[in-house]
């Protein structure tokens, strides 16, 4: 653990205030084990806050790793706690296990443009050694990670000295045979394969293959299939790109490999809907297996009906029968049997529906929201404003808003659940919609693959709430 | 009138996050502006079609050119269609003091047989657009008329006439309309003239402030600066188009109207080096500023120019 400070306020240049919160050790029972990042404790001026935002949260297969990537270009990974026999009560918490910088902002001369060091998808794979790897990925370049511990350090050399400087040879008398010996733990990130120049337009998802051999990383326009020995090529895969770009009417926003099924993906797109593609139908998937698409409800048509069901994530569910979907104001369960609608809909804040102008105009309503499963495929998690996220559970059909934020989690203190008040009279514990803060939002959220822990981003703050212990 | 209200900021609006856009870090986005682009067109749709007219829009100092022309009607020489469904588009844009047979006007236009798919195509944004393509023919024997030389595209439909609310008055020489002007006599020229923009010509725009300074560059320059060509471009070209169509087909009107660079210049003969140069700059262009410039995005921004004209 980086260690305890108390709270200090900075003022940056520009009179933009942040605070850097205390490093405080979560408990179980639901209390937030508040994770900062380290870079918030310097002295800050605008770029530094930016740089800290998180764009995103993934856990790793086995739950035992946490990432996150940040605006920076910066990753992030935190490792669970091994429980201790002598605290067998005490889960483990998370701490930070590596930080590195994964992509620098880069220039392209040849088009003048500035490319993002923003990382805006990691993706891990399974372990297969004792390293773990991962894909992070920003506008344009996807990059394969290998994080690994060293622990042992060679001594004993006979051609060079401790510091490693060269010794002369005719003032060794003797050979020995180096040996290893334990040093503190060193957790190293290199980078093994970079995936570049590929992609025209930026890169909004990387899936991994259950083939664990491929993966796939689409832009706007078109995905490519990759393999991961080879940084060289990709196939292309997906391309939408209309022959004349004047008729361009929608754009794909997020790809997904079936976890099982390595010949089968899903795409979204802006218009609202999904299309499955099976690879070995063809070599260039543009005409999709299955179509998923709910018609539109023409009651609800306003300017911005086509902005709001642009879909911003999908997702598998761990078993593979299901996607789940996430537009401005819904997440959606489809079942991969029935294109025409989905098996569930779920309101995430329809309070917003009548505010959609306003939310335009402060660009609220281009805020692509995640959505994660649970390990059982039970419950769906996504965010919403004011830093509250949202948990559906499937079976009860119950849901609870709760709300990630320092001032009202203390350390053993079980979340309470929010409630927004819609109209009329306004309870005690409720907030109103005009009250609701636009500038906190959740966009990022990932969920244990078997527990119930849950990482939650809000802005450059990481949450991680485990489930209450039995 | 409230949805025009609402319908006009939400465009104003929109072309100011098209235009702040453009200088956002990691190049233009293509998704957003994608969206932004729809709603542009949907607020757009909402706002001609809308039967109250703006008459919150009618502070211009310069008369609108309505009251002449639908008297004249579609001229006989024009032929082109659809002529009824352009005397139908021609009420709406027009502020009930100076057309209070406006709606007469349009319930007779209405009951006529209308050309081959005007009657249907008669709704929303298909009356917007028969209102640009209507625009157009108005004011092209307007400048035709005042004679005057030079400027052969768009620009000056969009320069002197109409009530522009909040928009700055083009210093396009006005009437200089060569290119549309020849159309109603000689519709091969206007092609030829099209593709240099009138250099002179600050671009016009909904409500995108600042675009003033950097106007009218050479043709074939940077897409960053082709959505301030537009205006300039597609009326002589569109209405070069119009000729050659044969039905009242309005999505052809909205697609020629919202056509980009390359879209005018393949149908022009000495546009296919243009053509080419503008293909490039797609999205994936290399070009100076910005990229990723999104057609559907300059297309709409185009319309709704000579929308605001129209009135």
């Amino acid at each position: 653990m980086i260690g305890l400070s108390s709270s200090k306020e900075f003022e940056a240049e520009d009179g933009l205030k942040f605070t850097s919160p205390d490093f405080q050790v979560g408990e179980p029972h639901y209390s937030p084990c508040l994770l900062l990042n380290e870079f918030a404790k310097q002295p800050c001026f605008l770029e530094m806050i930016k740089a800290d935002i998180i764009s995103t949260v993934e856990f790793n297969h086995t739950g035992e790793l946490l990432a996150t990537g940040d605006k920076g270009g910066r990753v992030v990974i935190f490792q669970r706690e091994q429980e201790s026999k002598n605290q067998v009560h005490r889960r483990g918490e998370y701490n930070v296990y590596s930080t590195f910088q994964s992509h620098e902002p880069e220039f392209d001369y040849l088009k003048s443009l500035e490319i993002e060091e923003k990382i805006n998808k990691i993706r891990w794979l399974p372990q297969q050694n004792a390293a773990y790897f991962l894909l992070s990925t920003n506008d344009k370049t996807v990059k394969l990670w290998k994080v690994s511990e060293r622990d042992k350090r060679p001594e004993g050399y006979n051609l060079k000295d401790e510091e490693g400087r060269l010794r002369d040879p005719a003032t060794i008398t003797t050979l020995r045979v180096p040996v290893l010996r334990p040093m503190d733990l060193m957790v190293e990130a290199t980078p093994r394969r970079v995936f570049a120049n590929a992609h025209t337009y930026h890169i909004n998802s990387i899936s991994v293959n259950s083939d664990y051999e491929t993966y796939m990383s689409a832009d706007d326009l078109r995905i490519n299939l990759w393999n991961f020995e080879i940084t060289n090529q990709s196939f292309n895969i997906v391309d939408i790109k209309p022959a004349n770009m004047e008729e361009l009417t929608e754009v794909i926003t997020a790809a997904e490999f079936h976890p099982h099924h390595c010949n089968t993906f899903v795409y979204s797109s802006s218009k609202g809907t999904i299309r499955l593609c099976d690879m070995r139908a063809s070599a260039l998937c543009d005409r999709h297996t299955k179509f998923f698409e709910e018609p539109e409800d023409p009651s609800n048509r306003s300017f911005f009906s086509e902005i709001i069901s642009s879909i911003s994530d999908v997702k598998f569910s761990h078993s593979g029968r299901y996607i789940m979907t996430r537009d401005y104001l819904t997440v959606k369960v489809w079942d991969l049997n029935m294109e025409n609608r989905p098996i569930e809909t779920y309101q995430v804040h329809d309070y917003l529906r009548s505010k959609l102008c306003s939310l335009y105009e402060n660009d609220c309503i281009f805020d692509k929201f995640e959505c994660v499963w649970n390990g059982s495929d039970s419950v769906i998690m996504t965010g919403s404003y004011n830093n509250f996220f949202r948990m559906f559970d499937r079976n009860t059909k119950r849901d609870v808003t709760l709300e990630a934020s320092r001032e009202n989690s203390k350390p053993r203190a079980i979340l309470k659940p929010r409630k927004v008040c819609v109209g009329g009279k306004r309870r005690k514990d409720e907030i109103s919609v005009d009250s609701l803060d636009f500038s906190k939002k959740i966009l990022h959220t990932a969920w244990h693959p078997s527990e119930n822990i849950i990482a939650v981003a809000a802005t450059n703050n990481l949450y991680i709430f485990q489930d209450k212990v039995n | 009138m409230e949805f025009k209200l609402e319908a006009h900021r939400i465009v104003s609006i929109s072309l100011g996050k098209i235009y702040n856009s453009r200088g956002q870090r990691g190049g233009i986005k293509l998704h957003k502006n994608l969206l932004v682009s729809l709603v542009l067109r949907s607020a757009r749709q909402v706002y001609l079609s809308d039967p109250c007219p703006g008459l919150y829009l009618a502070g211009s100092p310069v008369p609108p050119p309505q009251p002449g022309e639908p008297a004249a009607g579609p001229p006989a020489g024009w032929g082109e269609p659809p002529p009824p469904a352009a005397r139908a588009a021609w009420p709406e844009p027009e502020t009930p003091p100076e057309r209070p047979a406006g709606p007469d006007a349009r319930r007779a236009v209405d009951a006529e047989p209308a050309a081959p798919g005007a009657g249907d195509t008669l709704q929303g944004g298909e009356a917007a657009a028969t209102a640009e393509a209507a625009w157009r023919r108005a004011e092209v024997p307007r400048a035709a008329a005042a004679g005057g030389a030079g400027d052969p595209a768009g620009g000056a439909d969009v320069c002197p006439e109409g009530p522009r609310a909040a928009h700055r008055p083009c210093a396009c020489p006005p009437g200089g309309e060569a290119g549309p002007g020849a159309l109603s006599c000689a519709p091969r020229p206007a092609k030829d003239e099209r593709p240099v923009p009138p250099p002179g010509c600050p671009r016009k725009r909904g409500a995108a402030a600042g675009d003033g300074p950097a106007d009218c560059p050479a043709p074939g320059s940077s897409p960053l600066k082709k959505p301030r060509r537009h205006p300039e471009e597609p009326a002589g070209g569109a209405a070069a188009e119009e000729e050659e169509m044969e039905t009242g087909n309005v999505a052809n009107l909205i697609s020629i109207f919202g056509s980009s660079f390359s879209g005018l210049l393949r149908k022009s003969p000495a546009g296919g080096r243009e053509e080419a140069e503008a293909e490039e700059s797609g999205p994936e262009a290399a070009e100076p500023g910005q990229i990723c410039c999104d057609q559907p995005v300059l297309r709409d921004i185009n319309p709704w120019s000579t929308a605001i004209v129209a009135f």
